[in-house]
């Protein structure tokens, strides 16, 4: 379970988010949305202890970030691009992640074969493209099995393969009893692949429900999206 | 333990550090050789006044190794990834595999100092070697005490680089103003014509360690202190900052 409440965070006089609250429940894949500039990143970072809040809190079952004993065994997280140095390999970068967590170098095998990175994972990261860099990102945030996945923009960058193979295995993440937290501007992706829906616009959440609830009378999640974030949008649902 | 595992396993896999271990083993011994190659006739003629510095000239001025390494260790962590690729940092896995930040700084500056104590007596031995070949039989004896000095002067230099980075982020200021400091003009000794107070910087109470300098003031047991005091007041301060900074920020 991951709790954002009543999330407030300032950059010198700019407010970034303004009291932002919602859950991601376990058994559920939640989609985290909003145009860019809008939130999102900020509350994914503060969320995982990069960043600090200004006040509010930010919890991962009931913790904040720093306080897990073994983060990667709790929630596992892939943000911008690989997180990795593109002078290592693939497989490098894995396996001190796996030091980290006190992992075997069988894991790192495991997960290079979950994501379809095996065969790459010689080569230096500064090689991948886009999407095998999110596969790497993706494999790091598999290592420790986590039951909680906080994931920003997972399937950009991917071929239409990548995009079906993140969708399936989040789905499956989830449907075994996880949590999964994504944030994403593909709306068409999205809603093939969430149960609950987070709007947010300019640090404030305008939507927040079951995919069908964000929905209610729009003929799309785009639709809606689109009704709730453009100027003329209110405020809330 | 599990951090400092890791901390190693990032300096063993990272190519641009084997430029400094690679660095760290040649440079002392080389400029060893070269001193001892200049001074070898006035040696031999039992005239050298510079006898005491024999070897230990290269490790002086041969750290440039562990000052990559202590750079690299920190400002690899922030190197971003290009636009193409999401313009990621290691350093944000670096956050969410260990999710004390103090943890992840001592652990990092536990694997360099042990990086660097193995380095600087790799470089012992080679400057050792070096300095023999050109010597032979009138090598002067090398103090065990001065030895023990070279190999902190060598752990607390690259500490020095590991905080500064820490505070800068970004390798290129820490590695120019280092490495010039270290091998074409010492700041501290320009300084030192300044004001006294100069010789209290640590890379020039850290060489009394195992040189006699001309102006020495300190024992070499009183200027390991005072360098170790730099690397311990710098810690602190790194810590601190990196402990309440944003990584977006």
């Amino acid at each position: 379970m991951l709790e954002i409440n009543n999330l407030v965070k300032h950059r010198g006089t700019h407010e970034i988010l303004s009291g932002i609250s919602f859950k991601a429940r376990p058994g559920r894949v939640t989609g985290f949305l909003g145009p860019n500039g809008a939130g999102k990143s900020s509350t994914l970072r503060i969320l995982l202890g990069l960043d600090r809040a200004t006040s509010g809190s930010a919890l991962i079952n009931g913790k904040p970030f720093a306080e897990l004993h073994n983060p990667l065994a709790t929630v596992g997280a892939s943000l911008d691009g690989s997180g990795a140095h593109r002078k290592r390999t693939g497989r490098a970068h894995l396996r001190w992640i796996a030091r980290a967590a006190g992992l075997p170098n069988s894991r790192v095998e495991e997960v290079l074969e979950i994501v379809g990175l095996t065969d790459a994972a010689g080569q230096k990261v500064g090689k991948y493209s886009l999407g095998m860099g999110k596969r790497l990102g993706m494999a790091a945030a598999l290592l420790g099995d986590p039951q909680i996945l906080v994931l920003d923009e997972p399937v950009n960058g991917l071929d239409p393969e990548g995009i079906r193979f993140i969708r399936t295995f989040l789905r499956e993440r989830a449907e075994s009893g996880n949590t999964v937290l994504l944030s994403s501007h593909l709306m068409g992706e999205l809603a093939e692949t969430v149960d609950d829906v987070v709007i947010i616009k300019h640090g404030k959440i305008v939507a927040d429900g079951t995919l069908e609830q964000v929905i209610g009378n729009h003929s799309s999640l785009e639709e809606a999206f689109f009704a709730l974030t453009s100027e003329k949008a209110g405020d809330t649902v | 333990m599990r951090a400092f595992n890791a901390e190693l396993s990032k300096l063993f896999s990272l190519p641009g550090i084997w430029l400094a271990y690679l660095i760290g083993a040649i440079a002392p011994a080389a400029i060893s050789a070269l001193e001892s190659m200049a001074q070898k006739e006035e040696i031999l003629a039992g005239v050298s006044t510079r006898l005491s510095e024999v070897g230990y000239i290269g490790l002086a001025l041969g750290v440039q190794g562990v000052i990559i390494l202590g750079v690299l260790a920190v400002s690899s962590e922030y190197l971003t990834e290009s636009s193409e690729s999401g313009g990621g940092q290691q350093i944000t896995t670096s956050l969410t595999v260990v999710s004390s930040r103090f943890h992840l700084l001592l652990a990092k500056a536990c694997a360099v100092t042990v990086t660097s104590i193995l380095l600087s007596v790799v470089a012992i031995m080679t400057t050792i070697s070096a300095t023999h070949f050109v010597l032979g039989e009138y090598t002067p004896a090398f103090e065990v005490s001065k030895l023990i000095g070279a190999v902190c002067y060598w752990t607390f230099t690259a500490l020095l680089a590991f905080g500064i980075t820490v505070l800068t982020r970004n390798g290129i200021i820490p590695l120019a103003v280092l490495i010039i400091n270290t091998s074409v003009v010492s700041f501290s000794f320009l300084l030192s014509k300044v004001t006294k107070l100069a010789l209290y910087l640590p890379d020039r109470v850290g060489i009394e360690m195992f040189m006699f300098t001309s102006d020495r003031f300190l024992t070499p047991f009183t200027g390991g202190l005072v360098m170790f005091a730099w690397v311990f007041v710098l810690f602190i301060v790194a810590a601190i900052v990196f402990h309440r900074r944003d990584v977006a920020a």
